[in-house]
């Protein structure tokens, strides 16, 4: 693996250089306290240390809402919209999110693949950056490092204030020829980056804790606190469910057909023609969320489709902690256990 | 034929009617579909017959019950437009006190004079068909409906909360900057537009089917206002629907 030296405020420079390959979309800031992943205009603007964006990256290949065709009412025929994407270079991203998108992968090209997810996808590059966990992360227990760097093309790693360049792939390679900001180095390991938030037992043991926990009285406790307003999934890496619907112009004449994301946290969602609900409760839907996360598409793949980010508990407005559900179902799943000893 | 179209106004501001009129880039649009046979605050004719009456405001007094029965005789669909009408609105405030205190805080000495009744909903009148909610009812939603009735579908229903589209927009959250909002509980369709543009949401829309109310104060409390003032804001707008 080469490695290199890089000035923090070098990095500018190399984001404009980074500019020959494409598009760059990195985080900025927005609102009073938050970030979001934008197109760089200016790359001074671009923010380095960043706890999380608001949406995900996910946005950039599934976007929150998408035309995806217009059509006539008058001549009954339709046009698909043609998606036209640039290269693009993903700058500054966290491990867990890069994981998120590898996971997406899964989701949307495994068997019959989503064309405009493919489309936006191509010609993707991906640059990571080290960040600090603060009181929400909590990736590390879902078997993603900091420094896991599968999935990308670069690696910016801070080490006191400035950063070393990880090259990893042939892409990456390419990227920075003709950077001339840059020192080889040694490759060092930042040991001041430990997590706050940790589930208590290994994630490979969490579809076994799962298999007994459907009954738990846990899920009424937090169903009693839950709002039902679906930021945790809205905001959630994997989550990847979306509806569709037709809206006519008000001639009457020509309409469009958009989705945008769904969430089965609410209540409309998992109900079907004659007005049936298969999850109509709260608790139905708390518990189906982490199954989704924790159980059914883990048992198929080996691996928890959560990625520890965070989001859902930073922006659920009630503060209900998905580590610390799965801590209570631990705790809860290891009296199950001893008792059982005992009563043996 | 074009479909008879009628605007009525009851106990209202009459903004959300104004706020039809402010439709100009698509009134001629409108006026291909359908036929304005009645609007007080835009022409003098009368009708008979409506095909779709528009109601805007809610019943507060004797006459308002007697002209509501009149107008729902004479029209095919009924719709009621705006907060007031959806679901009695602000006026419904009106409902917490005791209603003999209500009349002589506002008609003092004469209070006599004036019947009147607590604020209903249109719908606890009269059957209504539709609904187009808000404070004012958005001029988008109006078209929505009004486009769907024309082709003879049924018009959207907004069963999710302001939450989804504020989400979809990556609006900041209120709550993330100190705020204490009731998007989370509100039912959406007005594209989030208060909280995208940092003002929180005061529940215009009316409440999601079996909102989380305790669930919901219990999240105000914790972002720093008392019980009371966090009842208050639940019943601002929905006086008729929340019960504490």
């Amino acid at each position: 693996m080469e490695c290199y030296s890089l000035l923090r405020t070098d990095v500018p420079d190399l984001i404009d250089h980074l500019g020959a390959y494409g598009e760059i979309v990195a985080p900025h800031s927005k609102g009073d306290v938050s970030y979001s992943f934008e197109v760089v205009q200016d790359s001074n603007k671009v923010v380095l240390d960043y706890d999380r964006t608001l949406l995900p990256l996910k946005k950039m290949f599934l976007p929150p809402q998408e035309k995806l065709m217009d059509f006539s009412l008058k001549s009954l025929s339709y046009t698909p919209i043609k998606l036209h994407i640039k290269p693009r270079v993903f700058f500054a991203i966290h491990s867990y999110e890069m994981q998120s998108i590898l996971r997406l992968d899964h989701s949307m090209l495994s068997g019959q693949a989503e064309s405009n997810y493919l489309r936006r996808r191509k010609k993707s590059r991906f640059i990571g950056i080290s960040f600090k966990p603060d009181e929400f992360h909590f990736s590390e227990s879902v078997g993603i490092p900091i420094e896991e760097m599968e999935g990308f093309d670069l690696y910016l790693n801070e080490v006191d204030g400035d950063y070393q360049l990880y090259v990893l792939t042939k892409n990456g390679h390419s990227l920075i020829e003709g950077f001339e900001k840059i020192k080889t180095a040694e490759p060092e390991i930042a040991e001041d980056r430990k997590f706050n938030k940790k589930i208590r037992f290994h994630y490979n043991r969490l579809p076994q804790v799962f298999q007994y926990a459907y009954h738990s009285e846990i899920w009424a406790e937090v169903a009693s606190r839950c709002v039902g307003c679906g930021s945790c999934t809205l905001t959630c890496p994997t989550c990847f469910c979306f509806d569709v619907k037709d809206e006519v112009t008000v001639t009457a004449e020509s309409g469009m057909r958009q989705r945008s994301w769904d969430s089965c946290m609410l209540s409309t969602f998992a109900e079907i023609a004659g007005g049936e609900n298969f999850r109509e409760k709260t608790i139905n839907r708390t518990r189906h969320r982490l199954y989704r996360k924790f159980k059914y598409i883990t048992d198929e793949e080996g691996l928890p489709w959560c990625v520890g980010c965070g989001r859902c508990t930073a922006f659920c407005p009630a503060e209900i902690s998905l580590p610390d559900i799965l801590n209570d179902l631990i705790n809860e799943d290891e009296k199950a256990q001893h008792h059982h000893q005992v009563m043996a | 034929m074009k479909p008879k179209v009628a605007f009525f106004d009851f106990t209202s501001c009459e903004g959300c009617q104004l706020n039809k009129l402010n439709l100009e880039n698509d009134l001629l649009d409108i006026l291909k579909h359908v036929d304005i046979v009645e609007f007080r605050e835009a022409m003098d004719d009368r009708a008979d017959l409506y095909d779709v009456a528009f109601i805007e405001g809610s019943i507060s007094t004797p006459a308002c019950v007697e002209r509501i029965h009149d107008i729902r005789r004479r029209a095919k669909i009924l719709v009621a437009i705006g907060s007031c009408a959806v679901n009695g609105g602000v006026n419904a405030m009106k409902n917490l006190h005791p209603i003999d205190e209500v009349r002589e805080t506002v008609y003092g000495d004469d209070k006599y004079l004036f019947a009147t009744l607590p604020a209903m909903a249109i719908s606890s009148v009269v059957k209504v068909d539709y609904v187009v909610r808000g404070c004012p009812m958005t001029q988008q939603d109006f078209l929505r409906l009004l486009i769907s009735l024309v082709l003879g579908k049924q018009p959207p229903k907004y069963r999710t909360p302001v939450c989804v589209e504020c989400k979809l927009r990556e609006s900041e959250c209120l709550y993330n900057r100190g705020m204490v909002c009731l998007g989370p509980i509100t039912r959406g369709g007005c594209d989030a537009i208060c909280p995208s543009f940092g003002q929180f949401c005061t529940g215009c829309r009316g409440l999601m089917d079996n909102p989380n109310l305790e669930g919901m104060s219990e999240i105000m409390t914790n972002h720093g206002i008392s019980l009371e003032e966090a009842q208050k804001r639940m019943l601002l707008y929905n006086s008729n629907e929340v019960k504490l």
